[in-house]
């Protein structure tokens, strides 16, 4: 019994990592919306072979003994299969919208994608057929194989490039399919099938049968093809596998003023996940030089400095070191350059003497962290604060990362950042400029509303746009911009052709160098400036989605919304559609996708067979209520509060690595325990994980902001107090749903599994939307309102060891009360 | 016997290749008349009105700049590959930037990215001298060798870095950049002549872009407009 534990555990450890590592495969080779998308479908396996198994009677505890170890060796095999198959499919998703082929294309990769989730459910399903008096030690054996699984990731994406990295799960799925047919019982053939699974899979992880390509239409085959191009330094993370390639005639100068015309240095290209991410640049010598450093004087990110006195500076988003350097032309003497992806600021290293304390005669600290916890943390003021674009700025332009949550530009990230200012300091954020304008509004909105809440009466004249060709500045000061500054800023923004659309004394600013169809950073920071429900009047009238993110909804790359699509669709401007938001559009892709094969697949023959069902006895749709329910609160809860979490232990890779693989370690504790509690006390549980996730939604936003500037050991406490009674609850429900119905076990098992399935399929879409449009705290009230469900569905339900319909509950109950008025 | 032999075969071939030329005339007839309602949907119906980008974009034969097995799909309006991870623009953004920059008899067009040659070629059929640059060899000979058979002789092709422009060439009444770039390059702008447009898309590399239209007064002052978002590839410097 421990031993199949231990093999189911290796199984789900084997389908959490691979499921992590597609999405890092699939960003590589195309982009993250079809990431999500696809791996949101593949999932559905898990959902579709309890499914199968119902349709086809159940199992009975034979049949599970004689299927089990088969399952398990299949899911190895398809672990390897699945990968080998799906890099010869010459799948190019920019032709979707003309080629029925690449639909056909996509469509047989979501089926190929779904089979090693199917194959390994099915496993799973047929472990607790033969555990169904213990189901808790097989499925908290799974939770913690995901536990596994996750951490797992994050160790194979520091050693292991995209390639390889995809043969580990093969290998750990053999091992667990290896201990199965070695444990049970003694056949010759089936010991050597899986011998050589196990050394199959051992050899694909030395000599990977694929090779991960990224997309030809992204930045780094494009550049690899330029004359003389070498690749010169590649580094990997689970932040993204970051590749740096010099080639004479890369350029890079995001946003040069039209009026520079001087020459560009010699510079090398560094790459994330295959996008552009920056570049370093090969100044002629490491002191700050007027003459070789110019072209930073003619960039966006030197505006703030025409000011002057910016001594101290904090770079957030340093990337590969353009703004420290910017900053040290300018005279800084002080500068703290944060960046989240170490590998980047390795690779830098690597090509170039990054300016540091011993290298230049500025004080210079690079932070390998995350920005929001080094704010928190930090007591240093600063002369300037300033947020960059990122280097490739696919992902803002794009709307391809509209879903990522970022929390370094909420309206509470920007109110941390102004208290963090010296009395003459300046926070100063660029974007790239859109058409029509978005995240530009939403920085201007977004930076008057914290300027309200840290210096309400500095807002009217301490806020200042200013737009090149390509980019949007905006400039809070809380001490206010005085004639001399705006007079500093008017020299320097003529000389680069820069329109400054708004400062303080502005009525209506005519832009001379970039004319806008429409002056609408104008209107926005009229608007923003002159009062709350002004600004708020602002942004609920704006086409796109405009208004501040928080963070409780973490969300400032988003624009679109519903509205906006239909307005678009019909004003014929379908040119822009595409463009607008593909991680918006992808996820509704998603969830409708979900939506409907969940329906294909479990709620139209869930109610087939409840009809065709000899009595209310054995009617399925409180089975398939009940796990559905479970399915959906544990997606929306672990969903929000990771979210949350991450914000409070910073990182956003090891926070929600460290995060998830705590929730599923605590769920798998609460599984085994459950085996020693009554199935009928799942009602119980379920009031009390509604009241907990309903407080936790009221109060923990408040606890993260309270408790980040602590030290990263009374964070983890605060985290693990909040986290561990929830999650170990969370973990009790399935188990002790199984138990109810073991009495008729075979295909109500396959259903709960099949309903649960899906429903944590679709729940993962369906809470990122809620998440996205009403944030996390919502999500949480989602949560606690499904589990509530969940318990009342089971206190209806549960009879003993058996499961029947609620309405023979409620006869019972009758009977007895119409016989206690007439006693017979 | 052998002669009866020989006029069979000869027969045999006339007949092959009149219905060969037969087809070959119904294949021109059927592209043309697609080519005829693609302008008037995706081009007039979107509301371009110049004269001479309209005639340019009815003559040039989309079809022939597009690999074989895509002709099919050359007068639908979006982009197609091309090879090397490159694209030919869809019709109504060619015509778009065709418009923009005021095509007239005997103006001198700089084009940076030639990739299949189609915009150089409508270019061209408006009766500029166009002058395109392609950083990537095969496409450059590729579109080198299509313009001269098709005969647009007003194109010259050369393979090199589009980011310093052709400056033994400039001035030019307009620039045309068909690859987007996060930055507008000094070079290009130097060789605008006053009064002249340039159209590039610039933003992020690989996610969408916008149209930026640049005018150069009499002067010499540069100023910008933001025009409509699309989607390009990147602009490559140095030759391959």
């Amino acid at each position: 019994m421990t031993v199949r534990a231990v093999a189911v555990g290796c199984l789900a450890a084997a389908s959490l990592l691979f499921e992590i590592l597609l999405i890092r495969v699939f960003a590589v080779e195309h982009f993250h919306h079809v990431a999500y998308m696809a791996i949101g479908v593949a999932m559905l396996g898990i959902g579709a072979s309890g499914t199968v198994v119902a349709a086809l009677g159940g199992t009975t505890t034979s049949a599970a003994q004689r299927w089990f170890a088969p399952a398990a060796l299949a899911t190895a095999v398809s672990l390897v299969v699945t990968p080998v198959v799906l890099h010869r499919i010459a799948l190019d998703l920019t032709q979707l919208t003309w080629s029925a082929t690449q639909w056909l294309r996509l469509g047989f990769v979501y089926v190929l994608l779904a089979l090693p989730f199917a194959l390994g459910a099915l496993a799973m399903l047929l472990a607790i057929t033969l555990e169904h008096t213990r189901p808790g030690w097989i499925y908290g054996a799974g939770f913690l194989g995901s536990a596994g699984g996750a951490l797992l990731s994050v160790v194979v994406l520091w050693f292991l490039d995209p390639t390889r990295a995809l043969a580990i799960p093969a290998l750990i799925a053999a091992l667990g399919a290896a201990m199965i047919a070695w444990s049970g019982a003694r056949s010759t053939g089936r010991f050597a099938v899986a011998a050589l699974t196990l050394a199959l899979t051992s050899l694909v992880v030395v000599r990977p049968l694929w090779r991960v390509a990224v997309s030809p239409y992204k930045a780094l085959p494009q550049v690899e093809a330029y004359p003389d191009a070498r690749r010169v330094a590649e580094r990997l993370s689970p932040l993204g596998w970051v590749v740096a390639v010099q080639a004479p005639a890369f350029r890079y100068a995001p946003g040069l003023s039209l009026a520079y015309e001087g020459d560009l240095p010699p510079q090398t290209a560094l790459f994330v996940d295959g996008e552009l991410a920056g570049a370093v640049t090969h100044w002629a010598t490491n002191e700050p030089d007027r003459g070789a450093m110019e072209v930073l004087r003619w960039l966006p990110l030197a505006l703030p400095y025409a000011l002057g006195g910016r001594l101290r500076v904090l770079v957030l988003g340093a990337g590969a070191g353009m703004e420290v350097w910017a900053a040290l032309a300018h005279g800084a003497r002080r500068v703290v350059a944060v960046e989240v992806n170490s590998a980047l600021i390795d690779a830098t290293t690597d090509l170039a003497q990054l300016p540091t304390r011993a290298t230049t005669a500025a004080q210079i600290d690079w932070i390998a962290g995350d920005a929001r916890s080094v704010v928190a943390r930090t007591r240093e003021r600063f002369d300037l604060i300033t947020l960059v674009p990122g280097g490739g700025i696919t992902g803002a332009a794009g709307g391809l990362h509209a879903l990522n949550e970022d929390f370094m530009h909420t309206t509470d990230a920007y109110a941390d950042y102004l208290q963090r200012l010296t009395s003459d300091g300046v926070l100063a954020v660029t974007r790239w400029a859109s058409e029509p304008p978005r995240s530009s509004v939403r920085v201007i909105l977004a930076i008057a509303e914290a300027m309200r809440r840290v210096r309400p009466a500095a807002t009217q004249n301490g806020i200042v746009v200013a737009r090149s060709w390509g980019t949007t500045t905006v400039l809070a000061k809380p001490a206010g911009f005085s004639e001399a500054d705006l007079d500093r800023l008017r020299t320097w923004a003529a000389s680069r052709q820069v329109d400054l659309d708004w400062f303080p004394g502005a009525s209506s600013p005519e832009a001379q160098y970039n004319i806008p169809d429409e002056p609408t950073l104008v209107y926005a920071a009229r608007a923003a400036v002159a009062h709350p429900d002004s600004a708020r009047r602002f942004a609920d009238e704006y086409p796109f989605a405009v208004a501040p993110a928080s963070d409780a909804r973490p969300y400032p790359h988003r624009f679109l919304r519903a509205g906006s699509l239909r307005t678009f669709l019909r004003s014929g401007s379908a040119s822009w559609l595409p463009f607008a938001e593909w991680g918006y559009i992808a996820l509704l892709a998603t969830l409708a996708q979900s939506v409907l094969l969940a329906g294909v697949f479990i709620v139209i023959p869930a109610a087939l067979h409840s009809r065709r069902s000899r009595g209310p006895s054995e009617s399925l749709l409180p089975v398939v209520a009940y796990f559905a329910a479970i399915g959906l609160g544990y997606m929306a809860a672990e969903i929000a509060v990771i979210q949350q979490l991450t914000l409070l232990l910073g990182h956003p890779v090891y926070a929600v690595a460290g995060v998830l693989a705590s929730i599923l370690m605590c769920s798998g504790a609460g599984s085994m325990w459950s085996d020693r509690v009554a199935p009928r006390h799942a009602t119980r549980v379920g009031a009390a994980l509604g009241g907990a996730l309903a407080v936790l939604a009221a109060v923990l936003l408040a606890l993260v902001h309270h408790f980040q500037p602590l030290p990263f050991a009374v964070r983890g406490v605060a985290a693990a107090t909040l986290l561990v009674p929830v999650a170990f609850a969370m973990g009790m429900m399935f188990p002790l749903g199984l138990r109810g119905i073991a009495g008729d076990h075979g295909k109500r098992i396959a259903w709960a599994w099949s309903s649960n399935g899906f429903a944590s399929v679709v729940g993962a879409p369906l809470a990122a939307l809620i998440a996205v449009e009403a944030g996390s705290q919502m999500l949480l009230v989602v949560a606690a309102a499904v589990y509530l469900l969940a318990g009342l569905i089971a206190r209806g339900s549960v009879v003993g060891h058996s499961w029947s319909w609620p309405r023979s509950r409620l006869l019972a109950v009758f009977d007895r009360a119409a016989s206690a008025r007439h006693p017979r | 016997m052998p002669r009866l032999l020989f006029c069979s075969l000869f027969a045999t071939a006339l007949v092959t290749v009149e219905t060969s030329a037969q087809r070959a005339a119904d294949t021109d007839a059927r592209f043309s008349a697609r080519r005829v309602a693609m302008v008037d949907r995706y081009i007039v119906g979107e509301g371009i009105k110049d004269s001479a980008t309209l005639h340019a974009m009815r003559a040039v034969p989309r079809h022939e700049f597009v690999p074989a097995d895509l002709r099919d799909k050359a007068y639908d309006n979006h982009p197609l590959p091309i090879g090397l991870g490159q694209t030919i623009s869809q019709p109504y953004i060619v015509a778009f930037m065709t418009e923009i920059v005021r095509p007239r008899p005997g103006m001198r067009v700089l084009e940076v990215g030639t990739g299949s040659g189609y915009q150089a070629a409508v270019l061209a059929a408006t009766g500029a001298q166009v002058y395109t640059i392609e950083i990537f060899r095969p496409l450059a000979d590729s579109a080198r060798s299509r313009l001269e058979r098709l005969g647009y002789r007003g194109v010259t092709v050369r393979h090199g870095d589009g980011h310093d422009g052709w400056p033994e060439a400039a001035p030019f009444d307009a620039v045309m950049v068909t690859a987007a770039a996060g930055h507008i390059p000094p070079a290009l702008t130097r060789q605008l002549r006053p009064g002249g447009r340039m159209v590039i898309p610039v933003g992020s590399v690989y996610g969408a872009q916008y149209l930026i239209l640049v005018e150069k007064d009499a002067k010499g002052a540069v100023r910008t407009r933001n025009l409509l978002p699309v989607m390009f590839v990147p602009m490559l410097s140095g030759p391959r």
